[in-house]
């Protein structure tokens, strides 16, 4: 049977003062973009949760402000309303052990692909032998051996997001951010990403927090999808997903039954116009 | 490896027959571009005969044939085209130097590159010619004076095209290095200098032109050697085909800058050749 979460909003729900422990709270958020002198509402009020080593993707239709929302979550744009707290402390600028990832690579062309991994590294001091051993084993751990020399404009769009994505986990965060990291590549290079990027946050004990348009890849993925509304949004749903112990595997997970009762349920419950 | 200059019947590799007809695309734009000016010369000649009223207004290409080897004979080519390259490295090296520090230091400030937009309008639509005068009075009728005149007509076209460069920058690149926790002067080394290169790049090939002008634009004025000054000494003494003599050692000057402004940028922007 498939558990259906009642409406997400839960003032305090993990927003107690003890909830020190949870990686992210995020309470009563709104954020807004000034338009010709008039406020346009992205966010309305926006509540969740995302607990340790808890993989959350967050589904909503077209242009409902996920991105608004990833983008305060991780400090970019300041909310005009609610509290966002990292391990239960309100940050002022960008949380510290977040890593973020766009549907764009945004590798530097001038780095090659080790020189990119180690760019944070660098950012944050770590001696350079040290940064380069840490990158070149990540790069490895990716499938991207022998490939480390190599400037961005000589990979294929696969190979790019696996180096954005060895960028992202070398600094070792604890929460990662996605905003559909893997939307342009083709089905099968996104499957394969997908399932060595969920082993190795699975495997290192990380959260994630992953914004998506595929239902497919939210189900298999997450432990909960979090449904938006349209414009401005909220949390509509929320989905405990149940597929067993092993959730590493969302290739052979997809063959379970559940899940494509879980697609179904989601999309049904989904803001989608139909045309 | 299949050498691409055998004979038909003998199949060459996809690769060496690639190779093959981009060769053969720049031998025939090349042939093309040769006949072309053979042509004109040709043209030329028969329309100016010795002695003809049209070969003392229009000049003759065996006339100038003849004072090339003339000048050359005497060393003022090598004189005058020295002085010339000298002042016009100097000035392209300082508008250039002082341009670009500006420009990408204006990236640093919304506020300050906000105040000072309109000066630099207002400076950049100045006629460098029409400075000659006062840079003349201020800097003597030396070398400085065509330093200061090259140095002059570089300077806007470096700083804004390397500001361009520099607020072109992707902003979500941008961000991506705040969620690393960069420190703005880190954005603007390890982000914005690199990203602006192409740039730069683009605007140094411009303004060896700009340099060059500068430097004849200040032997027009007032000097006693240097290519301007012996188009501008040949010119008052009608002789037209010394003229474009010395017109075509600039010319040659200005393609020979050039061209090592080519080899020095693909030697600092190598992502680009690997691509």
């Amino acid at each position: 049977m498939i558990a259906e979460a009642a409406t997400y909003a839960k003032p305090g729900e993990g927003g107690a003062v003890d909830g020190a422990a949870l990686p992210l709270v995020v309470e009563h958020v709104a954020k807004g973009y000034d338009f010709n002198g008039q406020v346009v509402p992205v966010i309305a009020d926006l509540s969740l949760t995302l607990r340790k080593g808890e993989i959350v993707s967050i589904v909503g239709p077209s242009g409902c402000g996920k991105t608004t929302l990833l983008n305060t979550l991780c400090g970019l744009l300041a909310p005009d309303a609610g509290r966002i707290r990292w391990h239960g402390r309100q940050v002022v600028g960008q949380p510290q052990n977040v890593g973020y990832m766009l549907q764009k690579d945004l590798l530097f062309p001038w780095r090659t692909a080790l020189a990119n991994t180690m760019l944070g590294l660098e950012i944050r001091g770590v001696p350079a032998a040290e940064a380069e051993d840490r990158s070149r084993a990540m790069l490895d751990q990716l499938g991207l051996h022998g490939f480390a020399d190599h400037y961005p404009a000589t990979l294929s769009g696969g190979m790019r997001q696996r180096v954005a994505l060895a960028r992202t986990l070398v600094n070792d965060p604890d929460v990662l951010l996605l905003d559909e990291p893997f939307a342009a590549l083709d089905f099968q290079t996104k499957l394969l990403i997908e399932n060595d990027m969920v082993s190795l946050v699975r495997k290192g004990g990380r959260s994630m927090l992953l914004i998506t348009h595929d239902i497919e890849e939210a189900v298999s993925i997450a432990d909960r999808v979090i449904v938006l509304t349209r414009r401005p949004t909220a949390v509509k749903a929320a989905y405990e997903i149940e597929l067993g112990s092993d959730r590493a595997d969302v290739i052979s997970l997809r063959e379970n039954p559940d899940f494509s009762r879980y697609v179904r349920r989601i999309w049904a419950n989904l803001d989608v116009a139909i045309q | 490896m299949v050498d691409a200059s055998k004979p038909a019947g003998c199949v060459p590799s996809p690769v060496a027959r690639a190779k093959w007809t981009r060769l053969r695309f720049s031998i025939a734009v090349l042939a093309t571009q040769v006949l072309v000016l053979a042509a004109l010369l040709v043209m030329w000649e028969r329309a100016t005969p010795k002695g003809s009223p049209a070969a003392f207004m229009f000049g003759s290409p065996s006339a100038i044939a003849g004072f090339l080897v003339q000048m050359a004979r005497d060393g003022s080519l090598w004189r005058d085209a020295g002085v010339t390259g000298m002042e016009t490295l100097l000035g392209f090296f300082m508008g250039n130097l002082v341009g670009t520090l500006l420009g990408l230091s204006l990236w640093y400030s919304r506020f300050v590159s906000r105040v000072v937009q309109p000066f630099v309008i207002a400076l950049g639509s100045i006629p460098i010619i029409a400075l000659a005068p006062i840079v003349i009075i201020w800097f003597g009728t030396g070398l400085v004076s065509k330093v200061a005149m090259s140095t002059l007509s570089v300077v806007i076209v470096a700083l804004v095209t390397s500001y361009k460069g520099a607020i072109g920058v992707d902003g979500d690149q941008i961000n991506l290095m705040k969620t690393l926790g960069a420190s703005k002067f880190q954005i603007f080394r390890k982000l914005v200098v690199p990203a602006s290169l192409t740039d730069i790049f683009a605007g140094l090939k411009l303004t060896v032109g700009f340099a060059l002008i500068g430097a004849i634009v200040g032997e027009f004025m007032s000097s006693s050697e240097g290519l301007g000054h012996a188009i501008f000494k040949a010119g008052s003494l009608y002789i037209i085909p010394k003229v474009f003599a010395a017109l075509v050692v600039t010319i040659v000057l200005a393609l020979v800058l050039t061209w090592i402004v080519g080899k020095i940028e693909r030697l600092l922007i190598p992502w680009r050749r690997q691509a």
